[in-house]
Order: structure tokens, then sequence, then C-alpha cells
């Protein structure tokens, strides 16, 4: 109401559904994808800590079996006799100092040493003499171990372990030591397995780790797999403290960290970037979830043009029917059957009971109006004696020419209550002009023809009879143009005048009057027949030749009257 | 190293001085005992943390650290000929019996197999540089040692098997008895230096003053830890 009342009309029911499912499920999808946003990340963190957890406990093991095993190999290396008779007695000549034979002991060291370097994987191989100084060195790092440098190793917490870092020329190694000793306990030497902890290192721990590594030494960091940014972060915030585990950002994006083994002063890390991580699974769940969204608004789609259906059509239907009731002001044509919903149901059977209610209220006031204009008809008639009766017989005649020519019946009803009704004008005609028994002067004959025009202003006032006005106006019109008020011609002359004109002639003709005797059916017809063309159309009065034989009769004119109003 | 041992040489001269005098032979002697002590300094290796290779049930450390020790007069100019002697350096249990041998120049060792496995015997020391080859049980090789110094002798085929040969030109050494005590007798009387030596400290000294007839008293101490 107020929409038509801004000019504006108001939106398709399918549209109002779809807004408001499609609000629906927007809602929901974005509390979902906040939800899946949210969880992800915070299972991509315990999935990146527990992988880590895992890492580092898989390479506990693999690093306790390397370590193992790089003891193992060394202590197969340190029982090189050569080896060990040649340290041992460099180290005794060393006190006697026999130049040359101490060049060679070192010349078979060395040799010893290289040999043995070339079975084994470690960077350098070193060997420490008993002052804890270099004595010798090889393989590929061997040259970063210079004779004669002391070498400290910074061992791990438990002094029985052989593992552990040796700086030497601002490199750092990781050392595997095993003693070179004698079956009576003496030992001459130690023979360090170096392995450099450099960017090869962090690689190959990464690969084993699988994850990213960076080693801290000393307060330093040595390498890592980290990008060089992340790095230094990672070094400044975690090489005072060591911390065990933990999260930090590093170069903005938000990393877990744990401590894969700490040796001495040493620690090796093991790093995952949570926000990597939970980008695949994040675009993964986005694409779960665009499916999930894609399948809701399909369905949505389909659900609210459904329901807008369900809703819309029993309700276009009914108001189709409304409007096509509304068009032939037929209230008793048939209504949508309904079945669609109850309320639907509800709104048909009370408009049908209102419809009903109203076709009722509309007959009975059709059926008082037509009581009060057949009474008002037949006062009119009751003025003169010679025209009782007039205006009902003219309404059969027209009704039954209105038959022949087969009208609808909603014509035949106006053509009915309008020949009824088609003298009403007369009432405004006096008495002397109406009942003189003696030929009208022009004047009195003037009064007489305004009687059309009264009648029509008379019920003009009635909007129930506006379609009858036409009859009463016009049925004095004529084919030849001569007849009045209006001296319209031929078909300008509605049909429903025409008949009632025609029906008025002939019951004029038959009826008698003051001056006149009533003439029979035959010479009116003849009459009429003698006219048409000029005063009458031919075609009602060729209509009322074919009704008459069943609406009069010489012997029982208002009978046979009777019986046609009745058909 | 000298910081422990000059105490112990002021102690040791002052002994002598009031030593009381006496009827005196042609030479003198000197008498002692060498003690072991704990080690003071040096860093402590670990210990092994890879079992050595086992060795036969053999109480090879039965025999006591001092009978590694050697007692010896330093740089004597000994004008007396040496009488070559065999020793015998036995293999046994995967070992050198004894660990340490101390001879004259000149002498000849036996290293008899007694193992019932290959041996080997060789050397890298610039006193006696040599290879025994490889020999089985029951078998022996001799090696001279003409040259005095500290050999130092290997088995090729077991890393674990070492033994020192000390060669002096002189008589004057004897390897103490498991009490610590020494003699070393018919030493001309002079001013000597005594060394008490062992192959993982190398030696320690003591001042001496043999004279005629007479015992010089010395004490050793030696920095090496006693397995037992």
């Amino acid at each position: 109401m107020t929409a038509m009342l801004s000019g504006r009309r108001p939106p398709r029911l399918v549209v109002k559904t779809l807004a408001v499912t499609f609000m629906t499920v927007f809602v929901l999808l974005a509390v979902v994808f906040v939800v899946v946003t949210f969880s992800v990340r915070e299972q991509v963190r315990q999935a990146v800590t527990t992988s880590l957890e895992s890492s580092q406990r898989m390479f506990a093991a693999l690093e306790a079996r390397r370590q193992r095993e790089l003891v193992a190999q060394a202590g197969t290396l340190a029982e090189n006799p050569t080896l060990k008779a040649a340290l041992d007695t460099y180290q005794t000549e060393a006190r006697t100092g026999n130049s040359a034979v101490k060049a060679q002991l070192l010349a078979t060291i060395d040799s010893e040493l290289t040999k043995v370097a070339a079975r084994v994987e470690a960077d350098a191989i070193v060997l420490v003499d008993m002052r804890q100084n270099t004595l010798a060195a090889a393989g590929r790092l061997g040259d970063r171990w210079p004779r004669g440098q002391p070498v400290a190793l910074a061992a791990d917490r438990d002094g029985g372990s052989f593992d552990g870092i040796a700086r030497t020329n601002n490199e750092t190694f990781r050392v595997v030591a095993v003693p070179l000793d004698f079956s009576d306990g003496t030992t001459v030497g130690m023979l360090y397995l170096a392995t450099s902890l450099d960017a090869n290192y962090a690689q190959e721990l990464a690969q084993l780790a699988g994850t990213r590594t960076a080693i801290i030494s000393d307060g330093l960091l040595l390498a890592s797999t980290l990008a060089p940014e992340a790095a230094r972060e990672f070094e400044a915030a975690v090489a005072a403290t060591r911390p065990a585990e933990g999260t930090m950002s590093l170069a903005g994006e938000s990393h877990a960290y744990r401590r894969l083994v700490a040796v001495g002063d040493t620690v090796f890390y093991a790093l995952g970037s949570i926000d990597e991580s939970s980008l695949s699974a994040m675009r993964q769940s986005m694409r779960n979830l665009a499916f999930i969204a894609i399948g809701a608004i399909v369905l949505a789609l389909v659900g609210s043009i459904t329901l807008a259906r369900l809703v819309a059509e029993p309700i276009g239907q009914l108001s189709g029917a409304i409007a096509r009731m509304a068009a032939t002001r037929d209230v008793t044509l048939p209504l949508p059957s309904g079945g669609s919903s109850r309320e639907v149901d509800a709104l048909i059977e009370t408009f049908s009971a209102l419809m009903a209610s109203l076709a009722q209220a509309e007959a009975e006031t059709e059926a008082a109006y037509t009581g009060a204009i057949r009474a008002l008809a037949a006062a009119l008639d009751a003025r003169d004696p010679y025209t009782a009766g007039h205006s009902e017989r003219v309404s059969v005649l027209s009704v039954a020419i209105g038959r022949r020519l087969s009208l609808p019946p909603g014509d035949l009803e106006v053509l009915r209550l309008g020949a009824l009704l088609h003298d009403i004008g007369k009432i405004g005609v006096p008495d002397d002009v109406l009942r003189k028994p003696g030929p009208l002067t022009d004047e009195e004959f003037d009064t007489i023809k305004q009687h059309p025009v009264l009648g029509a202003r008379i019920l003009r006032s009635v909007p129930f009879l506006a379609r009858h006005i036409v009859i009463v106006e016009l049925h004095h019109e004529r084919p030849d143009g001569r007849g009045y008020p209006n001296g319209l011609r031929g078909n300008e002359i509605p049909l429903a005048a025409r008949i009632v004109h025609v029906a008025d002639a002939y019951d004029a003709i038959t009826s008698a009057r003051a001056y006149r005797r009533a003439r029979p059916s035959g010479d009116a017809l003849r009459e009429l027949w003698r006219c048409a063309g000029t005063e009458f159309h031919a075609e009602i009065v060729g209509a009322l030749a074919t009704a008459l034989p069943g609406v009069t009769s010489d012997s029982a004119h208002a009978h046979a009257l009777e019986s046609v109003s009745h058909a | 190293m000298r910081r422990t041992a000059s105490p112990l040489v002021t102690l040791l001269a002052l002994i002598l001085i009031a030593a009381p005098g006496g009827q005196a032979p042609e030479t003198g002697s000197v008498t002692g005992r060498v003690k072991l002590t704990t080690r003071l300094r040096g860093t402590a290796l670990p210990s092994t943390a890879y079992p050595t290779r086992a060795i036969g049930t053999h109480d090879n450390q039965a025999i006591s650290e001092i009978r590694n020790v050697v007692v010896y007069l330093k740089d004597v100019a000994y004008r007396g000929a040496l009488a070559p002697t065999t020793a015998e350096l036995r293999q046994e249990h995967e070992t050198f019996l004894p660990h340490v041998l101390a001879v004259t120049r000149g002498s000849t060792v036996d290293f008899p197999n007694d193992d019932p496995i290959f041996h080997n015997v060789f050397s890298l020391s610039s006193a006696a540089s040599f290879d025994l080859r490889r020999y089985p049980r029951g078998q022996s090789r001799s090696w001279q040692f003409p040259k005095a110094g500290i050999v130092k002798i290997y088995c090729h085929i077991h890393s674990h098997m070492s033994a020192t040969i000390l060669v002096l030109d002189h008589p004057y050494f004897i390897i103490p008895q498991t009490d610590g005590a020494f003699e070393l007798p018919n030493i001309p009387p002079g001013e000597y230096t005594v060394v008490g030596w062992h192959e993982r400290v190398g030696e320690r000294r003591a001042s001496v003053r043999v004279e005629r007839g007479r015992a010089a008293s010395v004490e050793l101490s030696l920095p090496v830890e006693d397995p037992k």
C-alpha cells in the first residue's frame, strides 16, 4: 500500500525470498569462513609443532645412531697400528730430538692419516697429541687444522661422550673424538673426526630433519637454511637464551622452532614456517569452502525460487481469477481449486464466501432495483389505461427478439430491464398531453419527444443502470435518421435500442388506444415490414417475426407473454 | 716438572751432606725408592667410549706399574767394555712382557711368540728401526740394539700392543722392585743425576753425590697413576 502510494511497485516475491535466503547463506558462509580461518591456522600451528617434535625425535635417534657409527668408525680407525706406532714413537723421539727421524715419523703419520681420511666421510680427520695440539690433519678441510695449534674441545655436558665442538681458524667443527691408546692404558693421542658446521651441514641437517635448520654456536649463527633476514632475526632472538622450543615471527612470518640437539655451546634448531604451511592448508580449505558456497548458493537459488513459486503460484492464480472476475464483473466465475496450502485455501475460501455474499447482495440489490423499476414502470403504465402492461410486454418482446439474435445472457438482462424502463421519461410528461384522446399539437408532440432524454437523465443518477441508459435514450431513433432525440442513423443506433424500438412499435400497434381499436398481430407485422429500413431495422423486424409465434396469440396474449418471460 | 723436582733435590742434598762417612771400597752405590704419585697436572682425557679389543683373561695388570719404571744415571761416560747380554720380550695374551725392558748397548733381545696367533714386531724409533715380520706361535725372532736410545716396540697386527726398550750405553740402570726400592751398585764416586724414567712422564731427575764405599740414598717421585 505504501509502495503504491510512493509510486514504486513492491518487488516480486521471488526477489524477496532470494534476498532472504542469500542473506542467510552469506552470513552462514561468513561465519564458516571466519571459523575455518582460525581453526586452520591453529591446526597448522599444532601440526607444525608436532612435526617439529617428531622431527626432533627422529633426528635425535638418527643423530645418536650417526654419532655412534662415527665413534665406532673412529674407534676402528684409531686402531691403525702404524699410525699409533708412529705417533707414540714421534712423541718419544720429540724428547731426544732427532729431527730427521721426527720428520720421517711425521711423514708416516701424514700418510697414514691421508689413507684413513679417504675412508671416512668427515670433513677433516685430525690427530691431536698429548699436549692437545694438532699434530696432523687430513681430509677436505684438513688445512684448517695447522700443526701445533692448540685444540679445545667443548664437550657435551656428559663428559663421557666424545661428541664435542672445536673451533679453529674461525671455523667451527663438530667433532667425534677417540683416544689412541694401548692395552696397558697408555693414551698417546686423540683422533678427531671433524665435520664443518657450515651451510652444507645445515643443508644436510635440514634434509635429515625435514625442516629448516639453524646452527647457533657460542651466541652466533653459524649456518642456516633460513632466508638471511629471518636468520638474522632468529640469531638475535635465540642466541643468548637458547630456548628449547617456541614460536616467533621471523621476517614477518610466524615460525615454530625446536632445539634438535645441543652439543657443548652449539645448538641445532629445527624451524617450520606456520604461515607457509597454513597457506596451502588455507588454500585447500578455501577451495572446499568455495565448493560449499557454490552448492549453498545453488541450493538457496533453487530453494527460494521453489518457495516463491509455491507461494506465488496459487496467489497468482487466485489474483488472475479475481482479475477475470473484475473484468467480466461476474463474481460467479470459478476460483482456483487451491490445495497448495492451508493459508491459500483459507484465502480462497474466504474470498469465495465474500464473493458469494457480494453476489447475493448484488442480486438482492438488483432484485430490489428491478422490483422498484418494475413498480415504477407499472405505475407509469397505469397513468393511462390504454398503456397498462405496455412496459412489461415490450420487455418480454425485446428479450424474445434478443434471444433470436443470440445475444449473450448479460445483454439480454440489460435488454429486459432497459425495455421495462424505456418510457420512464414519460413521468415528466403531463397527464393531459399523455392522455389526450385527440391529435397532438406540435408543441404537445415536442413535449412527448422529450421523454427519452428525460428518462436518461433520471437513470443517470442510478449507477447500476448505466448500461440501460442508451436503450431509454435512443429507443426512438430511426435508421433513416429521422428519429429523436439525436437523429442517429443506421448502425449508429445501438442494437438494444433498435430492438426496443421495434418491440415498442409492435406493442403500440397491437394495443387499443382511446382513438382506435387494437389491431391484430399480422397487421402490425405488415405495418412494421412496410416501414422496415426507414423507421425500423429490417433484421430486427425479421427477428420479431420469427419470435412472435412463440410470444403472442390472439386469444391468450398475456398468457403467451408470460410463457416467453419464463423461457 | 722441574718445579716439583727442585725441592726434592734440595732435600736429598741435605740428607746426603748429613750422612756419616765410613770405610770405603773403590766404588759407591745409589739406593733409593721410586714412588708413583697421582698425576698432579694435565688434562684428564676421557675414558674410552668404545671398548678396546678384547684381550685375554691373563692378569696383565698384576704387574705393578712400578715395574715399568727404569732408574738410571744420566749422561754417564762409561769407558769399560759393555758385556753384550740377551734379554727376552715375550708376546703373550696379546701383550709384550715385560712392558718395559732396559738393556745395554749391543745386547740382543729375543721376541718369542707364546700366543696361538701370529704376531709382528716392529719399531720406528731412531735408535732402532726394524720389522721382524709376522711369525706364529713357538717361533722367536731377535734383534740386536747397537745404539743407545728409547726403542718403542709395536705389533703390526695388534695395534694395542706396545713395549719400550731402553738401550743404555752404561750398566748403571735398574728396574725397581715392586715396592719401589732399587740399588745401583759399583758406581765410581762423583756427582750424578739419577733419573727415574717412565714412558708416560719421561725423566724425573735427582742429583746425587756418590762417595766411595757408601750408598747414596735418593727418592724419586713419578706422577704416574698406578692402575692398582
